[in-house]
């Protein structure tokens, strides 16, 4: 075994000391992965630890012996590094550069010995890069190239393996996949490795021994559970986060809260990812969820002579509150409650209606980004309201965090004639103050509506679609949305991940409509494919602009069964195309392992679905008691995404994934509602 | 309904995701490469002897195949043995071997620089190669061996001065300093020229037209002397090119990974650019600068092989320089054009494509 350590190491560009008296140990057969800030001194540490920087004092001794003091090759055949950027040679092809990695054998005149083409064929292969060996260097993609440079310096056949951020400019599939390579290299070969990674998820994923460098030092090191707390976090990273155990390999995970932002309870940030119960009818993993408080407090402060009407919310908490726990909700709920007007009504159909709304906190809507299908909720009154029960997360309300995270729960507990009905949709244009398309002087956000009415009132049942018909221009309505200042591109409300596909098959029902439109109005035109519609009447068609090179296919229902056309086009469109649909291509088969985890991974409802509602049960699932729900993000050429009544798009579902073999990452698939079946 | 067709036009996913070949048209895909290799070389070497025929036997006066062929073979053919044997075969033998050290350090100073542009001729290393000949002759009158070892001088004092103010002998970030040694080398380059200038006007003006023949770059002056000096110098500079080939193409990968490989980076460096420095001025004090054919050469390989080669490189030199001397001797009637002329002409747009057409992965950028 070899030993890499240093000595009161002092490194230095110029007069600037980067790494002050450091001394470390690499753990012999180990992963070790070095995490820090940008400018924390990281990378520098690895230059020194190799031989790219002459150290200003101190020594970095290989199994004892000081590695300045070795010859070049001699120190290369037993300690590799793979720079942050390795300089991609032109017209080199992937064997040519592996090859390279023997270099430090072979003598002055270069002969080539069977060992050297060893040695070439099992980097090749623990790299899985055989397939390409005779392919060039610049065909390759991202991925692929990095692990070609990962081979090139397996090839050198070092006792140690330094690694600078390989994996920067990677998506996260790439990632995994480059630190699971070096991580098998590890487990087979007993290679000790050390890697410089920004990527603290990962780091605690993949380090046997984490290191965490701040301002040159060392600030803490052990196992990643020992070095990943609150507390580094904060001090390495100058970054407020909540450590919580990682659903899939039980190391610790950070979950960055943002400088000076509060956490919510840990039950939210979990909890609706995980759910695949009847909750999800309830649409709470679209918006955070992130305010508890409720109003009624407020209100029994403020006036409490109401109090005693909401008996089934009254708990001690309320009357625990004071001022003194109070903090703007604009800066710390990522959920907020938008005070909406309509000031036009569009019918687009029988079936459809497009409302436009406007409000002035709008202005604190949205997600700095232009989502593919950004949703809201909506609340339909009830006809007993009694009180806003958004009031604390109204922009320009406070707060009390510590009974902000359950809202959810308690607004639930509430009478439903008093709270009224939460309704997801999607939002289908926002347009910010002073825009020329706007009504109004204030901000403008467009939603479109299903008049699905049924045809006795039930109360309770079809209140949205009620509403829609009878809305008028000037009525008001209060929307939950994410707040703009706290809540960024990830924002969890967007569904649809195409990921890789070029190759789109988006079916939906009339339900599906607006989320499908936005859809096909973001994609861009390198996307190609079909989008089935089925509408109640040929008058629902819409034009839907998009770049895309999708076409889309409007059925109209008429008088038969819901799903009917829909269910012989995909059949048709699938039998037709089988070819071009059903090519996964090499990547999707290799991504498979990869993918479950990228998930996971991104932290999204996705993935999370995945694990709970595994995908063989799935086949078996009585919808009726558990909501239909599984998005993944695409690999390989093409996704299809599926949405609308929940038993059409399970029998769907079942042809494309059960009947034709699609890889279950390549469809997505949302059960909106069910027939029959009243939503609370 | 509306026919539903176009996904049958499954777009090709892009480079990220394109499925890896399967094993058998790899290799089918290497057999491809080496056979198009083959017949490039074969084409190369054909097109040599032909051009190198023609240089011979085509002129005024014309010589027959079998004349010469006689003539070489040692035969006294009156009028003829003379043409064929000291005039017009050293300049043919000359034209190749030229060719063969600029293409050679053209794409030595390429690929070690990464940049196309970085070419001795462009940054002045033929220039104060130039300069050292130039003031030799000027003031000293110097001939023969001298004028060679002041050239040698001159091109390697200027390619020390543009290592030590660009700093590339230092190891450190790859792009930077690159870039730093092409644009030294074009100032130091624009500053010899205004020396060169400087010293054509303290001559005389018989001394400043036979400076300014030579400074053209032409081969009408070739002798077997000359031949022998340069083949001499290629046969010490190419087998030491070629055991530097393979550090080169470690050094390739920038400084870091070639540290990481065990390779003196900066001695390496040094080693390469002196061999380098060393062919080009040597072929400068036989035939003058014979300006871009080391700036083309490499590019061009690169062009026609499809990916860099450095012995195709040597063989498009060859063919640029024969090329060039067999057009400018028989092209244009009664007027002898030096091929330092020609290989201008065909340079200079060359050199305003390469800049116009933007960094493509093709010259290794």
């Amino acid at each position: 075994m070899t030993v890499l350590e240093t000595r009161g190491l002092h490194l230095a560009y110029d007069r600037r000391e980067i790494v002050r008296d450091l001394s470390l140990r690499l753990p012999e057969g180990r992963v070790t992965i070095i995490v820090g800030a940008n400018g924390s001194g990281k990378s520098t540490l690895l230059r020194g630890l190799s031989r790219l920087l002459p150290p200003r004092a101190g020594t970095v001794l290989l199994d004892g012996t000081d590695i300045h003091r070795l010859r070049g090759k001699e120190l290369a055949r037993r300690l590799g590094l793979l720079p942050q950027t390795p300089i991609a040679p032109d017209g080199v092809t992937v064997r040519e550069l592996v090859s390279r990695g023997r270099f430090p054998h072979q003598g002055l005149f270069q002969q080539w010995r069977p060992e050297d083409d060893s040695a070439v064929a099992s980097a090749l292969a623990a790299t899985g890069t055989e397939d390409l060996s005779h392919r060039l260097l610049e065909e390759l993609s991202g991925g692929q190239r990095q692990r070609v440079w990962i081979a090139m310096a397996l090839a050198q056949q070092t006792e140690v393996l330094l690694l600078d951020e390989p994996t920067t400019y990677l998506d996260v599939t790439h990632q995994l996949e480059v630190l699971d390579v070096v991580r098998d290299l590890n487990r087979q070969r007993g290679t000790t490795v050390a890697i410089v990674l920004h990527d603290l998820h990962l780091a605690a994923r993949y380090a046997d021994h984490l290191i965490a460098v701040r301002d040159g030092e060392i600030f803490a090191q052990g196992t990643p559970d020992e070095v990943i707390t609150v507390e580094t976090v904060r001090e390495v990273f100058s970054l407020e986060a909540r450590i919580e155990t990682d659903p899939v390999t039980a190391t610790p995970m950070v979950l960055p809260v943002g400088r000076d932002r509060r956490t919510p309870d840990p039950e939210r940030i979990s909890a609706p990812e995980r759910t695949t119960g009847t909750e999800r009818t309830e649409h709470t993993p679209d918006i955070d969820p992130a305010d508890e408080r409720e109003h009624h407090d407020q209100r029994d402060e403020h006036d409490p002579q109401e109090g005693p009407m909401n008996t089934a919310v009254t708990t001690q908490d309320q009357f625990v509150t004071t001022q003194d726990h109070l903090v703007p909700a604009l800066d710390h709920s990522a959920m907020l409650a938008f005070d909406l007007r309509v000031v036009a009504r569009r019918e687009l159909g029988p079936s459809l209606v497009r409302m436009t709304f406007a409000g002035a906190d709008l202005e604190h809507f949205g997600t700095n980004s232009h989502p593919l299908d950004l949703r809201i909720k909506l609340i339909i009154p009830g006809p007993a309201a009694t009180a806003d029960h958004f009031a604390t997360v109204r922009p320009d309300a406070m707060l009390d965090p510590e009974i902000h995270a359950d809202w959810y729960r308690r607004w639930l507990q509430i009478d439903v004639e008093d709270r009224g009905w939460m309704r997801t949709y999607t939002v289908r244009d926002q347009r910010a103050a002073c825009h020329p398309g706007n009504l109004s002087d204030l901000p403008e956000i467009d939603i479109d509506f299903v008049l699905h009415l049924e045809p006795e009132e039930i109360p309770g049942s079809g209140v949205a679609a009620r509403w829609a018909r009878d809305a008028k221009v000037g009525d008001t309505i209060s929307m939950l949305g994410p707040n703009r200042h706290l809540v960024g591109p990830d924002y969890g409300g967007i569904e649809f991940r195409p990921g890789t596909a070029r190759t789109v098959l988006l079916v939906g029902d009339e339900t599906a409509v607006p989320a499908i439109g936005s859809i096909l109005e973001a994609l861009p035109a390198s996307i190609s494919g079909h989008a089935l519609l089925e509408v109640p009447d040929g008058a629902d068609q819409q034009r839907i602009p998009t770049h895309s090179g999708v076409q889309v296919t409007w059925l109209a229902r008429g008088d038969r069964p819901h799903g009917e056309l829909l269910d012989a086009a995909v059949r048709e469109l699938m039998s037709e195309n089988a070819q071009a649909f059903r090519d996964t291509g090499d990547e999707v088969a290799h991504a498979g392992p990869a993918g479950s985890h990228t998930g996971a991974a991104d932290g999204a409802a996705g993935g999370a679905a995945d694990e709970a509602a595994g995908p063989e049960e799935l086949e078996d699932v009585d919808i009726d008691a558990t909501i239909l729900w599984e998005t993944t993000t695409g690999h390989g050429s093409f996704y299809a995404w599926l949405a609308g009544e929940a038993g059409v798009i399970k029998t769907l579902r079942r042809h494309l994934v059960s009947e034709l073999g699609l890889d279950r990452k390549q469809v997505s698939f949302m059960g909106y509602w069910r027939h029959g079946r009243p939503e609370n | 309904m509306t026919p539903v067709n176009a996904p049958t036009t499954a777009p090709p996913a892009g480079r990220a995701g394109l499925p890896s070949e399967p094993a058998a048209s790899s290799t089918a895909v290497r057999r491809r490469r080496r056979t198009r290799g083959a017949v490039i070389a074969a084409v190369t070497v054909l097109l040599l002897v032909a051009l190198m025929t023609v240089r011979v036997l085509v002129g005024t006066p014309m010589v027959y195949a079998d004349h010469a062929l006689r003539a070489i073979l040692g035969e006294q053919l009156p009028g003829i043995s003379y043409i064929v044997v000291e005039s017009r075969l050293p300049a043919a033998i000359i034209a190749v071997l030229a060719g063969i050290a600029f293409g050679l350090s053209g794409t030595t100073f390429q690929t070690l620089l990464r940049n196309p542009l970085a070419s001795p001729d462009v940054m002045g290393v033929s220039l104060g190669a130039s300069a050292g000949a130039v003031i030799a002759m000027a003031y000293f009158g110097a001939q023969g061996t001298t004028l060679f070892w002041c050239t040698l001088l001159g091109g390697t004092g200027v390619a020390a001065l543009v290592l030590l103010v660009a700093g590339a002998a230092r190891t450190g970030t790859g792009g930077a300093v690159d870039n730093r040694f092409v644009l030294v080398g074009i100032g130091v380059a624009a500053a010899l020229q205004a020396l060169i200038s400087y010293l054509m006007t303290r001559v005389n003006s018989q001394t400043a037209g036979d400076i300014m023949h030579w400074l053209i770059g032409s081969l009408s002056t070739s002798t077997w002397d000359r031949v022998r000096i340069l083949a001499l110098a290629l046969l010490v500079l190419v087998p030491i090119l070629a055991a530097l080939l393979t550090r080169l193409r470690i050094l390739q990968l920038g400084d870091d990974t070639a540290t990481s490989l065990g390779l003196p980076v900066p001695r390496t460096r040094i080693a390469l650019v002196l061999v380098a420095v060393a062919l080009t001025s040597l072929t400068v004090a036989v035939t003058g600068p014979l300006a871009f054919v080391a700036f083309l050469s490499g590019p061009l390989a690169r062009i026609i092989a499809g990916r860099p080669s450095v012995s195709l490189a040597a063989g498009i030199g060859a063919l640029i320089v024969l090329a060039a001397d067999v057009i400018g001797q028989n092209a244009f009637g009664d007027v002898d054009l030096p091929a330092g002329v020609i290989t201008g002409v065909l340079g200079a747009p060359f050199l305003l494509w390469l800049l116009t057409r933007g960094p493509s992965p093709g010259e290794g950028k």
